[in-house]
């Protein structure tokens, strides 16, 4: 049976890519973030996942507010990068894992997860920044991608709980697929940021490092935080941390911080990272 | 969410704010395609035309009056879109929204850093 290999927590901020497009990466500005994920990179290399389940939510790029899917899927053999209004990028396209994600699928709906079945998708920073801050500028990625993407900008956005639920789900799903491949888990958004309003360039550095530092060892309470309690700590895009839960439930109930780092601000937000592997 | 807006100054987007925002996102979500684009370039006016905006949705995105799209129903993920035709960076929409010069938010939010 496939393998749970490690759970990835990462921010999937824009400028990010940007920084990364305009030649950035070792400027005196973006140089201390990149370098804080070269140890978990390092690590993900050597260990060699063959698949990356990316949960990431689509920022008004694929899905427009005609139909706003809470859960999607996706079950396509290739994702291309998606137009945000400056063209696609030029990094290479996204293999799918279009078996397992068929796979997962089933066991989504039968465990009483519905989602939008996508056969056609292009996908966003947000799952195009964690591959980049995972495995760099390859020419190939050496992964095989199944993106879920989860509705973080019309309300109602699902629950904590319901994110942890669909964890414990994948969890199960990754352990009855039928080969000996090996998963990685990514849990992407945040960390604390705001886009909308008067209160737009909040961050909170203190919530942010306390997450990263509890995520692994002490969930409890993220897990049962409403909604409203995310926007108020981490603001209102900053509840884009509840996809992390997903790669949370999908973990042991101990597991290691193998790594973890945190830079604030990129651009307007909180970033970081945890990769997490179940304790031994 | 019962309670939508408990947060001050934090308009979460919710039924309220998607149904009156709806023409104006749908407006910005057009500029997600190179014909879009350059329409949008050639002669905004007609392409606004193509949307049913309110005239306050357009004399708001005319003016680039970022805060104001938002108190109309604009969703920053959409009305981004307008930045990658009219280049404005990020964290000057922001300090727009929060009502202060560049540099007093770039202190007072994000402490005085220069990350773009």
């Amino acid at each position: 049976m496939a393998k749970l290999l490690a759970g990835l927590g990462t921010s999937h901020v824009p400028s990010i890519a940007a920084a990364l497009d305009k030649g950035l990466r070792d400027s005196d500005e973006w140089k201390p973030f990149f370098d804080g994920y070269i140890p978990a990179q390092k690590w993900v290399a050597d260990h060699k996942p063959d698949i990356a389940v990316v949960i990431y939510n689509d920022h008004g790029n694929s899905f427009f507010l005609d139909r706003v899917p809470t859960l999607a899927l996706g079950v396509a053999d290739t994702y291309r990068p998606a137009d945000e209004g400056w063209g696609p990028r030029s990094v290479p396209d996204f293999q799918g894992a279009d078996d397992f994600s068929w796979h997962l699928a089933d066991r989504m709906v039968e465990g009483h997860f519905d989602p939008l079945i996508c056969r056609e998708l292009d996908v966003d920073h947000g799952l195009q920044v964690p591959m980049e801050l995972t495995f760099g500028r390859p020419d190939a990625w050496p992964v095989k991608v199944v993106p879920i993407l989860v509705n973080t900008i019309q309300y109602p956005i699902p629950t904590p709980q319901r994110m942890w639920d669909l964890g414990r789900l994948l969890r199960r799903a990754i352990e009855s697929y039928p080969t000996d491949e090996k998963v990685l888990v990514m849990g992407t958004g945040g960390l604390s940021h705001q886009l909308q309003g008067a209160r737009a360039g909040f961050i909170n550095p203190t919530a942010d490092r306390e997450w990263i530092a509890r995520i692994g060892s002490d969930p409890e309470r993220y897990r049962t935080m409403s909604r409203e309690d995310y926007v108020e700590e981490f603001g209102s895009e900053g509840a884009e941390l509840i996809m992390w839960l997903v790669m949370r439930g999908c973990m042991d109930e101990t597991v290691t911080t193998l790594y973890d780092h945190y830079f604030a601000p990129a651009s307007m937000t909180g970033a970081g990272m945890v990769l997490l592997e179940n304790a031994r | 969410m019962t309670d939508a807006d408990r947060i001050p100054d934090t308009p979460l987007f919710d039924r309220p704010r998607s149904n009156a925002g709806y023409a104006l996102n749908k407006m910005a979500m057009g500029l997600s395609t190179a014909d879009g684009r350059a329409a949008f370039i050639a002669d905004e006016d007609a392409y606004l035309d193509r949307f049913a905006l309110t005239p306050e949705q357009r004399a708001a995105v005319k003016s680039r009056d970022w805060a104001e799209m938002v108190r109309l129903g604009g969703n920053l993920f959409y009305i981004l879109k307008i930045s990658a035709v009219d280049p404005t960076p990020i964290r000057e929409i922001g300090a727009a929204q929060a009502g202060m010069e560049l540099q007093e938010f770039l202190d007072t939010r994000l402490g005085k850093v220069t990350n773009g």
